[in-house]
């Protein structure tokens, strides 16, 4: 599902990700590890092409990601749900509004895209917060609603940046428990994380990243 | 989907409201600004027209030519293609015209005699000759062998014509500077808009949004801005037109509205149309700034 040859990416000077190769396949559940500053945003980045490689070869479900245009991204975007770190809702849209975006831009129906929005907020555990805005939301409950948002259209891959860092013990546990249900549904899970705690309680495959080289995978 | 495109449009108007009163105040009063131009230059236009109708060829006869050559010569010069009319004015109308028109002048011109002036005849032209170049052409083709004088207002027609070329100088210097600060006054609020909304852009890509799918609701905004900011503006033009006709009216105690027009309507369609394309373009081109910045 993804593959990654020889993948170099660097801002300026400094060198962010160093001959990267590494293989996920179908269905698989991976971490994306190492301390701060390692490579693992850098990585998810360039899977959402948010930015492209500096040289090597990226594929995302046979797409070559690096080559992609500015027209055909979305495209490769609709097929990838992702958890952003800082979860990237819009202030001025209701918690129910956020999740159905993702459905929204694929033009499905509005009565089929409450449908699927009530669902998924089932899912989360936000089932009567759909009509509130993210500002009136804990950190917590914003950040299950990215994660509402990011599997909504059941995506064939699935990135979450740090998806259980403003989370306390609990919580932290059912959104991974979230994210292992997608993965049983077929879709190949990356977590960026450096919460090894998290990582020994659902053990998975570790990607893990120093100073831009993939030291362990 | 078209539908939920005009939605999402019409729901970011209501969301944006002071935003988007702020982009329509500032088309309204770029296009008032425009309209008040352009209702100037039609004004000064029909003027320049009412004076091209009363443009009149004056040729005065010797004295010695006897009457029945001066009516051959009328008619020749009715057969002129130019010519539109051509009126025999004799000595005596053109005395009683003088007393008319002078004060005062009445016990000379009866010492003088009915004679104090020439007979003339006095040519009025198809409008479509009136222009100063044809005049002057028309005046030096015709035979002055039997004419003392003839006269078109050579001087007032070159005057004239310097004021039509420079007030079509300062047009295109005053509409350029009105262009200019419209463009410049609607792309800045128009870039503020779009700064307050990047996040929802930056988000919509982000969760795969094609550009025509943020595009079309932006630009339908901005449509309906600019047509609601000219459709203001063109009120605006309504309202000091009228008030100016009435100051005018009260002032010189003329119908000066028989003279003043208002903007005809393919002047107004423009005007709509030009706050429809100040906003599409000012919302469109601030979206797509923002837009490609978007990781």
């Amino acid at each position: 599902m993804i593959r990654l040859y020889h993948v170099h990416k660097a801002f300026g000077d400094v060198e962010a990700l160093n001959d990267v190769t590494v293989h996920v396949s179908k269905g698989e559940f991976a971490y994306i590890t190492g301390a701060s500053g390692a490579g693992k945003s850098t990585m998810l980045k360039l899977l959402y092409g948010a930015i492209r490689p500096t040289s090597g070869k990226l594929l995302v479900g046979g797409v070559d990601a690096s080559k992609l245009s500015q027209r055909q991204l979305p495209f490769l975007r609709r097929n990838i749900g992702v958890i952003f770190q800082d979860f990237k809702l819009i202030e001025n849209r209701t918690v129910g509004d956020n999740i159905g975006l993702a459905l929204e831009v694929l033009g499905i129906p509005r009565p089929e895209v409450d449908r699927r929005v009530r669902a998924a907020l089932n899912v989360v555990g936000l089932k009567t917060k759909g009509d509130r805005y993210p500002l009136d939301l804990s950190g917590g409950e914003q950040q299950r609603v990215a994660v509402a948002r990011a599997i909504i259209n059941d995506p064939a891959v699935l990135l979450a940046d740090e998806p259980t860092g403003n989370l306390d013990g609990g919580l932290a546990i059912e959104v991974m428990e979230i994210l292992l249900s997608v993965n049983l549904r077929g879709t190949t899970v990356l977590v960026a994380t450096h919460d090894v705690a998290l990582m020994d309680r659902f053990p998975h495959r570790r990607l893990r990243f120093e100073h831009g080289r993939l030291a362990e995978s | 989907m078209l539908g939920h495109l005009i939605r999402r449009a019409l729901r970011s108007l209501r969301e944006n409201v002071y935003l988007n009163l702020v982009s329509t105040g500032v088309i309204a009063a770029a296009v008032l600004l425009a309209g008040v131009y352009l209702a100037i230059m039609v004004n000064l236009g029909s003027v320049v027209d009412s004076w091209d109708r009363d443009v009149h060829v004056s040729a005065y006869f010797y004295t010695d030519v006897p009457v029945d050559r001066r009516f051959e010569i009328k008619d020749d010069v009715a057969n002129l293609p130019p010519v539109a009319e051509v009126r025999y004015v004799t000595e005596e109308e053109a005395a009683a015209w003088l007393v008319e028109k002078v004060e005062d002048v009445g016990p000379i011109v009866e010492e003088l005699g009915p004679s104090v002036l020439p007979a003339s005849l006095e040519i009025t032209l198809k409008s479509e000759n009136t222009r100063p170049g044809d005049i002057k052409a028309f005046v030096e083709s015709m035979d002055d062998s039997d004419f003392e004088f003839i006269d078109y207002g050579q001087e007032w027609v070159q005057r004239f014509n310097t004021f039509l070329a420079l007030l079509q100088v300062l047009g295109i210097v005053l509409g350029s500077l009105i262009f200019t600060a419209a463009v410049f006054l609607v792309g800045n609020t128009m870039h503020l808009v779009a700064y307050a909304r990047r996040q929802e852009l930056e988000t919509m890509k982000l969760v795969g949004a094609t550009w025509t799918f943020v595009a079309i609701p932006f630009i339908l905004e901005g449509a309906i801005q600019g047509l609601v900011g000219s459709s203001i503006a063109v009120v605006g033009v309504l309202g000091l037109h009228t008030a100016l006709v009435n100051q005018l009216q009260d002032a010189l105690s003329l119908a000066v509205s028989d003279t003043m027009t208002f903007l005809p309507l393919p002047y107004i369609a423009m005007l709509l149309l030009s706050g429809v394309v100040l906003g599409v373009m000012g919302c469109s081109t601030s979206i797509y700034r923002f837009w490609s910045q978007a990781p």
